[in-house]
């Protein structure tokens, strides 16, 4: 389901919103201080209930690293009415399903369900935020499952070594520096004590926002959720963070040996929080850098020099200061360091001469064709409604995002590549294959062993 | 963010990095790196995300709770031999099209696998009118996607423009479709690149796995083969080999086109005869025979040495289904509560009950022949044979003790509760309406699918177990690392092959 993708394509550029195209939206506040967004959408008889906790790895601290992604995990192990299993067996026998995410700085619950399935839906969710259950045994199992996440999605892939080595090297005080899944010796260490925490700082209504689009009615929702969710209790939320990262004052260079086929290579630029006023003008940027085949750097480093498989860059949403990342897959035989080099030359064309008129243009075309896509789906319509009410403080800003990146032009894009873009301001990070002895067979065919199998398959089946 | 590479026609594959339904199919291609940087590491998904989308089923719009019918479409035949197919659905101001050529991998020719593949992503490379870089430049300009990649069976194309740039995509479809030069630089720069990305997926197993399997699993088949080739046989591909390809495969009568979302329907008819009213009739476009896949015999074992594996990935099945098999939706019912969901036996065991991975499935992957059906999984090294030992305990369980009744019911409210969002958008139904052209379906898969779902019965559900789902005979493909499973896995198999992750070919 291509929705879904670009769900979280979303979030990393916010796509840009034609007036024309608002779409009517409905809030409540709950007296617990939970405010819930609804969107009535009747094309398919299906409903999109996401609920955005401002929680993420951004609160925690060294030792208990990964516990924001852990506690989503067992957000679905059972509470007070719905045990052990149930959440899944209940949604999944009355038509839903679900999934739920965690960034630096939120953890997302998805439900999607069929519209009989509602209240339901309601009371699972008020029983797993009201009582969750702490059950020993599950917390060992879970710390298995999420083990093997890590295992796959970080240290299974030579991209997610050397994404979360960078992040590592250019934050050195903010919390930023950790990965979202954690240390492996954090996931290993963690205790029960940990997890109640978690839940009592994170776990308040006053700190999560409710998103329903749909076949729904609104008063149906201020019912249910007014039944449900308004006689849970709230309490303080989490602590600010109020570490900011130093400014960097030089070129940080990170390097990763192992065994690959490929070299990688990911640099990093210190920017300013999604909510800053230069978020618009960087995206138009990212997207005359990035986006498509006609990008520069698609053309440069992948078509014209022939020295990239692919080129990619952006940023992601962020409460607090981030990084925009750029990612090259050099060739065999090219050297990071020239893929490198091609990098910066580009970046300092813009820096010096800008962009023209057309690519503005084009950038922001391609914005708002993003837009249309992501609002095609009432999946895409739930998170885009979230991500700007958590990310820019109020989701109406998505109403507004059309005139802000018209107001985008040529000196501010300019303008931030040579604020942002700087050698002082980067880190790089560098993938080096380490081969194994036998990789020098490599011209030869995989010959099968077993004597059995029979040979001229093998050489035509690869 | 970056062309996303199109996904094989019969998977919907979402944003987790690498799906295991998704490898099955045969594709090493690239991973666009914001799917691998951004989707896979940023946001920690609760799941591996192919548990939202089972497999894949009959594209539908669904409306009355209980009954689906498809909106109304028009099938039009040019006298060229081109079949167009027009939903207009006016919720959005966007339109999608699906394209589908008869130019599958299975129409490679032999030494040279991945031909279609290639053909396929040179189209957009330079026609007599326009270079690569203006094609680029004139889709992107108006933030349209325009994207071709070849799957076992036929080969596909999507793309989705504004409303008001609709003509202008029309144009450029005709032109690449029509008229593409392969220019000889452009050929060689695709084929470079192509050669690394078969290293680059090597580097992650979940990439590659279902490459091995499917050449262990069908030998002499055409689905033996990997959809983008190898570093072998990528390496003997020419620009003639290209042109040649294209020459046979491509014409106006091998090809099917869809069209869904806001337009009126006449005058898209008449802007589709008049881009591509003119296509002569060419090649022979005569599909290479398939011959039904047999199913292995017996049991054995392949093992993929990958000495960096920190965890074993496997799988373990036969072949299984193919996309007309009359069967398919009680298959979905039975799949769904055996590994096609969250609270699948398969995932309630490997995962939810005992931590050993983040998921476990199962999936038949529905061709024009018997595609195959996969257990998948991974685990860590020590824990390998205690998960493949699982995983069989499950299957054997599937036959032992069938479905309760419960679990049926369970089943069918999942599939009928969760089906609407599939075919929820344009681009979805522009899809699903070449392949059921393809295919020799129409929307009856639709429309008398829920009826198919409420008539299941207790009956049917053991017959299919007993039919669809292998027992004793069983093909095992495993990458990991060697030294650390490798005695151990013997056990499994009274065959057992073995090769190198660096070793050319699959």
């Amino acid at each position: 389901m291509k929705k879904l993708s670009l769900g979280l394509l979303l979030l990393l550029s916010l796509p840009l919103v034609l007036s024309a195209q608002n779409i009517e939206v409905k809030t409540h506040q709950l007296k617990n201080g939970m405010k819930v967004v609804v969107h009535e959408d009747h094309s398919i008889p299906s409903v999109a209930l996401y609920i955005f906790y401002r929680i993420g790895s951004r609160n925690e601290r060294p030792g208990t690293t990964g516990l924001s992604h852990f506690f989503e995990h067992m957000m679905f192990n059972g509470a007070k009415k719905y045990g052990f299993k149930q959440f899944d067996v209940v949604m999944e026998a009355a038509g839903g399903h679900n999934n739920a995410y965690t960034s630096n700085d939120v953890t997302v619950y998805q439900d999607w369900f069929t519209p009989s399935a509602l209240e339901r839906i309601f009371d699972m969710e008020a029983d797993r935020i009201r009582d969750l259950a702490f059950d020993a045994k599950v917390i060992e199992s879970e710390r298995g499952v999420v083990a093997s996440e890590r295992r796959s999605s970080i240290d299974g892939s030579n991209a997610g070594i050397i994404y979360e080595q960078l992040w590592a090297s250019a934050f050195t005080a903010h919390p930023y520096q950790w990965p979202v899944v954690g240390w492996m010796v954090d996931i290993e260490n963690w205790k029960m004590e940990d997890l109640k925490k978690h839940f009592e700082m994170g776990y308040s209504p006053s700190n999560a926002t409710m998103v329903v689009t749909g076949d729904v009615k609104f008063e149906d929702i201020v019912k249910l959720s007014e039944k449900y969710i308004e006689p849970i209790s709230s309490h303080a939320p989490p602590p600010p963070v109020t570490t900011v990262e130093p400014e960097q004052q030089g070129e940080r260079r990170v390097v990763v040996k192992k065994f690959a086929q490929l070299p990688m290579l990911m640099i990093g630029y210190h920017v300013p929080k999604t909510a800053d006023a230069d978020y618009y003008s960087l995206q138009v940027l990212s997207n005359v850098l990035f986006a498509g085949e006609s990008s520069r750097m698609y053309q440069r480093l992948v078509d014209k020099d022939q020295i990239a498989l692919g080129v990619e860059g952006g940023t992601e949403l962020a409460l607090d200061p981030t990084l925009f990342l750029i990612s090259a897959q050099p060739k065999e035989g090219i050297a990071p360091e020239k893929v490198e080099k091609t990098l910066y030359e580009e970046i300092d064309r813009v820096k010096s001469g800008g962009i023209t008129d057309k690519e503005l243009q084009k950038a922001k075309n391609i914005l708002l064709a993003n837009f249309y896509r992501q609002m095609k789906t009432i999946n895409g319509k739930a998170n885009t409604l979230g991500s700007y009410e958590v990310f820019f403080g109020d989701y109406k800003k998505l109403f507004s995002a059309a005139d802000d990146y018209a107001k985008v032009n040529l000196d501010d894009v300019k303008r931030v590549a040579a604020k942002y873009f700087g050698e002082k301001n980067r880190t790089v990070a560098t993938l080096i294959p380490e081969k194994e002895e036998t990789k020098t067979a490599s011209s030869g065919e995989g010959k099968p062993i077993a004597a059995k199998a029979p040979s001229k398959q093998k050489a035509k089946r690869k | 963010m970056g062309a996303k590479k199109l996904k094989p026609a019969s998977f919907f594959c979402p944003h987790f990095s690498v799906s295991l339904f998704k490898l099955l199919t045969g594709h090493t291609y690239l991973q666009p790196l914001n799917t691998i940087l951004f989707s896979s590491f940023l946001f920690l998904m609760r799941k591996p995300t192919f548990f939202l989308t089972i497999f894949l089923v009959f594209s539908v719009v669904a409306f009355a709770q209980q009954t689906l019918k498809l909106p109304p479409y028009q099938k039009t035949k040019l006298p060229n031999g081109l079949t167009i197919i027009l939903m207009p659905q006016t919720e959005v101001p966007i339109v999608s099209l699906s394209i589908g050529v008869r130019a599958g991998s299975i129409n490679d020719p032999a030494g040279k696998e991945g031909v279609a593949s290639v053909t396929a992503d040179l189209l957009r490379k330079g026609t007599k009118i326009r270079t690569s870089e203006q094609i680029s430049s004139e889709l992107d300009f108006v933030g349209g996607t325009l994207e071709f990649g070849a799957a076992q069976d036929f080969m596909r194309g999507q793309g989705e423009f504004l409303k008001k740039d609709v003509t202008l995509g029309l144009d450029v479809l005709a032109d690449v479709l029509m008229n593409p030069t392969f220019a000889q630089a452009e050929v060689d720069k695709l084929l470079a690149q192509r050669i690394d990305g078969i290293k680059q997926a090597k580097d992650q197993a979940q990439a590659v796995i279902g490459n091995y399997f499917n050449a262990y699993l069908y030998g002499q088949h055409l689905y033996a083969r990997p959809v983008d080739g190898d570093e072998k046989s990528l390496a003997a591909i020419k620009r003639l080999d290209v042109m040649n390809f294209y020459e046979k495969n491509y014409g106006p009568q091998s090809v099917t086109i869809a069209v869904v979302g806001d337009f009126e329907t006449a005058s898209m008819l008449n802007t589709l005869k008049n881009k591509f009213g003119s296509w002569k009739q060419k090649g022979t476009a005569a599909t290479p025979t398939l011959s039904e896949p047999i199913a292995f015999k017996g049991k054995k074992l392949l093992l993929v040495d990958k000495p960096d594996s920190t965890q074993t990935y496997f799988l373990i099945g036969n072949t299984g289904i193919a996309k007309n098999n009359p069967d398919r939706a009680g298959i979905e019912i039975v799949n769904t509560v055996f590994g096609g969901r969250f609270t699948s036996m398969l995932n309630d065991a490997l995962r939810v009950s005992s931590g050993l991975t983040y998921g476990a499935q199962a999936n038949f992957s529905q061709r024009q022949v018997a595609g195959p059906f996969v257990i998948s999984t991974y685990t860590q090294n020590k824990t390998t044979v205690q998960a493949i030992d699982l995983a069989l305990d499950i299957l054997k369980k599937l036959h032992e003790q069938g479905l309760s009744e419960e679990q049926l019911k369970s089943s069918k409210a999942y599939i009928k509760g969760t089906y609407p969002p599939k075919i929820e958008t344009s681009d979805q139904l522009a899809k699903q309406l070449v392949e059921w052209d393809f295919y020799g379906l129409d929307e009856r898969e639709v429309n008398d699918y829920f009826a198919k779902i409420d008539a299941l019965s207790a009956a049917d559900v053991k017959r299919i177990i007993h039919q669809y789902y292998p027992l004793d005979n069983l093909v095992f493909t495993l990458i990991g690392k060697a030294d650390e499973i490798k005695e151990q896995v013997k056990k499994y198999a009274p065959q057992m092959d073995e090769k190198k992750i660096g070793q050319v070919g699959f």
